[in-house]
């Protein structure tokens, strides 16, 4: 029973950091830039779902579309900076954007929402009950949204002419440029496709999840660890090592010391690193 | 082409001299507040110098250097409240365990080149030290070790009255790990990292150790980093989690690190100087308000960062460059655009280590 229990749990958090790394997956994998600040922007949209409920009078899905909309229009605003700074100053220029903007969410929120934590009430989508466990209907829709969102990028990126461009970039990004491929617009398609999906990431999650500035650096280590166990650029790999990871983290909490719940899936992480001979580079 | 710029004429030696002299005694003539910003200050550009020679030098991105910091401070703690051995013969312990951690997680992280790699596996490698280090009962887990007391000044057991000798051990400190820096520069490694920088194919063709070059650097920078962390654990008299890992000590030591470049030696002290007393200034500029102090440092890291990509001392060294450009003719042939970009093209090695100017460059063969 306890076993089932912790494997649900496992799987409903395992699809938060599945959705978050998938986003952050293509951009290492298209544009070779480790955005800093992508968990900040679940933050974001967190966020903006308590302003929607509080001030608005929206619930999280009401508030979905417009904001993702002006997610839309945040990537390609940030998207056109990485682009910026990476054409005048190289690496280096787009690793101090992604810190910045890291530093700068998470003081902005602290600023407008205080650093106390917060819970967004009044969205019940009814509950099921499994294995003896309530599961409330808004995680049911954040583990859907994760396969949908997996699998329909996973299309786009194999099935559509823009998803091989993109791909084409990631494998060789001057061989695709000599092939037509408008290199800069891949990569900043791929940024603006990533802070939407977290954007989104933090609107769906919003019902159930407490909300503090630095929530950002929390996804952002797990969208680290989800790479590296799924292989940089991979979607599909992305979305298997997030479950796995928040698998293994609910088992280890319900069988093991306090202390080894944080540290389970790092120990997985590393002999993933050891075990492996290379990071896997396949979009 | 990439160069290391550590190397130094005369007058630099000196202008470190006369900073260390004058330093050591503006930090007897202040009040204790600003002593304490000023340890803090120089604790941070000690660490960040540690990153500074693994990123300038080799263009290496580690996250893992807060671990090193920790390594020393708990190794130090450990010794003197298990068994009473000074923190001056913890300090070399503190520096061998740091240099025995660094040999696999450098193996782990550096054995697939790129920036990227190396900074998801040290991320994370950082992470999972708060969690381990509360795993660890004799390091007192999560409430850390708290170091007994000792009245007034004793130098065998680091423990002073006030925070001016601990102010002064981290400015010397700084001051060594510069001259160091500047040393290593115009020495046959550091040539040969410039060389790993430029083209690992090309310098491994020519006979460079690549593989052997970045462990030791890496070594080397664990090491540097563990001795801020011993002084650290001895001026707050206790070691935990807290004090030396978490996010929040990781981005300060990036922002003093990224702010400061790595284009010059003293490119972290300079920028731990400047960002401490800012963000010092600017919180308390902001009176009570929470979150104000965080995030006017944000926006002066974001000026900062737009303004200048490679730090204060890679604006420097521009400057320079372009100067001497104008009163050398020629000397300086490539645009300075395309410096820090990774053109493959091959390093001359032939470069000897005589050359007294950092700035001349030589015309790519």
């Amino acid at each position: 029973m306890l076993f089932e229990q912790l494997l649900i749990v496992g799987i409903i958090t395992g699809s938060v950091y599945s959705l978050v790394g998938v986003g952050f997956t293509l951009v290492l994998g298209v544009g070779r830039v480790a955005n800093f600040a992508h968990g900040s922007f679940v933050a974001v949209g967190l966020y903006l779902a308590l302003f929607a409920s509080e001030t608005l009078g929206l619930n999280a899905y009401e508030a979905f579309v417009p904001a993702i909309i002006l997610f839309a229009l945040i990537g390609i605003a940030v998207a056109e900076l990485f682009e910026w700074r990476g054409r005048k100053v190289g690496e280096i220029g787009e690793l101090l954007i992604g810190l910045a903007l890291l530093l700068l969410i998470g003081g902005l929120l602290e600023v407008l929402f205080s650093d106390t934590p917060r819970t967004i009430n009044g969205l019940v989508l009814g509950h099921v009950d499994i294995a003896g466990l309530t599961i409330s209907g808004t995680q049911l829709v954040a583990v859907a949204f994760t396969l949908v969102t997996a699998v329909s990028l996973y299309l786009f990126l194999r099935g559509s002419r823009w998803g091989r461009a993109l791909r084409a970039v990631a494998e060789n990004g001057e061989a695709a440029g000599l092939y037509g491929v408008r290199v800069p617009v891949a990569r900043r398609a791929a940024v603006t496709i990533s802070i939407v999906v977290a954007g989104a990431a933090g609107i769906v999650i919003s019902p159930f999840t407490v909300l503090t500035p630095d929530v950002g650096s929390t996804y952002l280590i797990s969208a680290f660890a989800v790479v590296i166990v799924g292989g940089i650029g991979n979607a599909l790999g992305a979305v298997l090592a997030g479950i796995g990871i928040g698998i293994v983290t609910s088992l280890s909490s319900g069988y093991l010391a306090s202390y080894w719940t944080s540290l389970a899936p790092l120990i997985v992480i590393l002999i993933v690193l050891l075990v492996r001979p290379g990071l896997s580079e396949a979009v | 082409m990439t160069r290391l710029r550590f190397s130094a004429p005369a007058w630099r030696w000196i202008a470190l001299a006369v900073f260390f002299v004058l330093g050591w005694l503006v930090i007897g003539a202040l009040p204790a507040a600003p002593v304490s910003v000023i340890v803090l200050a120089l604790f941070y550009g000690a660490a960040g110098s540690s990153f500074n020679l693994l990123y300038g030098a080799l263009g290496i991105f580690s996250l893992a250097q807060p671990v090193f910091v920790a390594v020393g401070g708990y190794t130090s703690s450990y010794l003197y409240v298990r068994y009473g051995i000074s923190p001056w013969i913890g300090l070399l312990a503190g520096m061998a365990c740091a240099a025995i951690l660094a040999v696999p997680i450098g193996f782990v992280a550096m054995r697939r080149p790129g920036t990227v790699v190396t900074a998801l596996v040290t991320l994370i490698i950082s992470e999972a030290a708060t969690p381990i280090l509360s795993a660890i009962t004799p390091l007192g887990g999560s409430i850390g070790l708290y170091i007994p007391v000792k009245s007034g000044t004793d130098w065998g057991a680091l423990q002073f009255a006030t925070g001016v000798p601990f102010a002064r051990l981290f400015l010397a400190l700084n001051v060594l790990i510069v001259a160091g820096l500047m040393g290593f520069g115009r020495s046959r490694a550091g040539l040969w990292t410039a060389a790993i920088k430029d083209s690992a194919d090309a310098a491994s063709a020519t006979g460079v150790p690549v593989l052997r070059m970045r462990l030791s650097i890496f070594i080397a920078s664990a090491m540097i980093a563990a001795v801020p962390g011993v002084l650290f654990a001895q001026y707050n008299l206790l070691v935990n989690a807290d004090l030396f890992l978490g996010s929040a000590v990781l981005f300060q030591l990036l922002v003093v690190a990224l702010v400061g470049g790595s284009a010059r030696p003293w490119g972290a002290l300079v920028g731990a100087l400047v960002m401490t007393e800012l963000s010092q200034y600017l919180s308390n500029a902001a009176g009570d308000r929470p979150g104000i102090g965080p995030l006017t440092f944000a926006a002066a890291f974001l000026v900062m960062a737009l303004a200048m990509p490679r730090g204060i001392s890679g604006t420097w060294a521009r400057f320079v460059s372009a100067r001497q450009a104008r009163a050398g003719g020629g000397d300086d042939r490539e645009p300075p655009d395309t410096r820090d970009h990774h053109e493959g093209n091959v390093a001359p090695l032939a470069r000897g280590p005589s050359r007294d100017s950092a700035e001349t460059e030589t015309p790519t063969p």
